[in-house]
């Protein structure tokens, strides 16, 4: 059974960079990017998109709500 | 019926600003405190309520947009992080020599300098001790949670008004991008013009009448005699303020043998370091100051004839500490603990903190 594939979307605009999604992530999907927002935040990101589950933890956990989960159909390339 | 929202810090002092019928906001952005004024913007409450909100062309010319404001007895305010908030000085302290009440929010960030974006509590000095020039001083406020952060707003203009004095919130990164529950004000309306000639009738320009001698607001007086006893009548001032208006909250205080000092987001990350010190059989407290000028001094004198020692924990490189030092006057040690430069210190570092500074000390 082939596993299954999750993508996450970051409202890059709205992220904070308080960290709490990369904190969340059980496989170490999330870090916070080097480049920021217009706001000056270092915003959150898919370092490793290949290991996202979509568990929608980092979704759950984030206080402004900017984390939208998919899950990826398989064979198609988030 | 109570509205409940989950709300930012920033939106928050937008929301309520508007719901105690505040007449004027005039900002410039800057964060971590923009959400003030993108909520503002959002809102239009000048078709609600008829307040302004104005993006002026800078800090300096916010603050004097306030100033002017406040010199027709309206309700107006301004917000800033910490560099605008040193721009903004020049107008503080004339505000403050016109007798003049205001509003001013600032949600500070690291310094010096630009420094950085993340929250910090190095303002203190700044805020408490002065900023601008002068024998002069703000009543400031420090909001711990998102909850305060709505209800110091209408508490901060019925200060202003009380004593004609400007007043600082003086929140941080935290509490302004932080997201809590928050049970919002009631609507008032802002006031009439009939409201403001029978509140502020007797010293605001709002138009000369035959019955009446001419309102001049200034700072300036060039007979030194005269200014002397304008500078005692501020101090007296002061002095009644620091008499009538201090406030404080002390928690798991009354058994406590070592007292952790701490203000705004500070005061919550010690209050969870307090359950943990609790756990271990330490019996830790917690004072926190929610007005710093004027500090809870008489308290701390009172606490210092029993406890073991102080730990003021601020995030900053050692500024309110001075001020608990000077209350404790030698009687027992006080120490220092903070992080610096945005970076925020979690309750297991408090912990360990009173544990090196104070209790295993020989």
């Amino acid at each position: 059974m082939a596993k299954i594939r999750g993508a996450i979307k970051v409202d890059v605009e709205k992220c904070k960079g308080c960290g709490l999604c990369v904190v969340a992530c059980p496989t170490s999907v999330i870090a916070l990017s080097r480049n920021v927002n217009s706001k000056g935040y270092n915003y959150a990101y898919m370092e490793v998109p290949e290991a996202c589950t979509g568990c929608a933890n980092c979704g759950l956990v984030c206080p402004d709500s900017v984390i939208d989960v998919y899950r990826v159909k398989a064979g198609v390339e988030a | 019926m109570a509205e409940y929202r989950l709300m930012k810090g920033n939106e928050v002092i937008a929301e309520a600003a508007i719901r105690c019928g505040c007449d004027g906001y005039f900002g410039y952005p800057i964060t971590p405190q923009s959400e003030i004024m993108e909520t503002l913007m959002l809102r239009k409450p000048w078709e609600e309520t008829g307040m302004v909100v104005l993006q002026a062309e800078s800090e300096i010319a916010a603050i004097n947009m306030v100033y002017g404001g406040a010199s027709c007895g309206k309700k107006v305010m301004t917000s800033s992080s910490s560099p605008g908030i040193s721009l903004k000085q020049e107008g503080i302290t004339y505000i403050a020599g016109a007798e003049l009440p205001c509003l001013i929010v600032n949600v500070v960030r690291g310094g010096p300098g630009l420094g950085t974006i993340q929250p910090a509590q190095s303002d203190y000095f700044q805020a408490v001790k002065g900023g601008g020039h002068g024998d002069y001083h703000l009543i400031v406020l420090a909001p711990a949670s998102v909850q305060e952060m709505n209800d110091f707003v209408a508490l901060s203009f019925d200060l202003a008004f009380k004593y004609r004095n400007p007043v600082m919130i003086l929140s941080d990164g935290v509490i302004g991008q932080m997201m809590e529950k928050v049970k919002l004000s009631e609507y008032k309306p802002r006031w009439t013009d009939a409201e403001i000639q029978k509140i502020s009738g007797s010293w605001a320009t709002t138009g000369k009448t035959p019955d009446r001698d001419y309102h001049i607001i200034t700072s300036l007086d060039l007979d030194s005699a005269k200014q002397e006893i304008f500078n005692h009548k501020l101090i007296a001032k002061y002095k009644t303020i620091s008499e009538k208006e201090v406030r404080y909250e002390k928690i798991s205080c009354d058994d406590a043998e070592y007292i952790l000092v701490a203000y705004g987001s500070s005061s919550r990350i010690c209050q969870k370091a307090v359950d943990l010190c609790r756990e271990k059989g330490i019996k830790v407290g917690l004072l926190r100051p929610i007005t710093l000028f004027p500090y809870p001094t008489k308290i701390i004198q009172e606490m210092a004839k029993r406890v073991k020692g102080f730990l003021a924990v601020e995030m900053s490189a050692g500024q309110m500490v001075e001020d608990v030092r000077l209350a404790v006057n030698g009687k027992v040690p006080v120490e220092h603990y903070g992080r610096l430069g945005g970076m925020v210190p979690t309750p297991n570092d408090v912990v360990k903190a009173l544990e090196e500074k104070l209790i295993n000390v020989k």
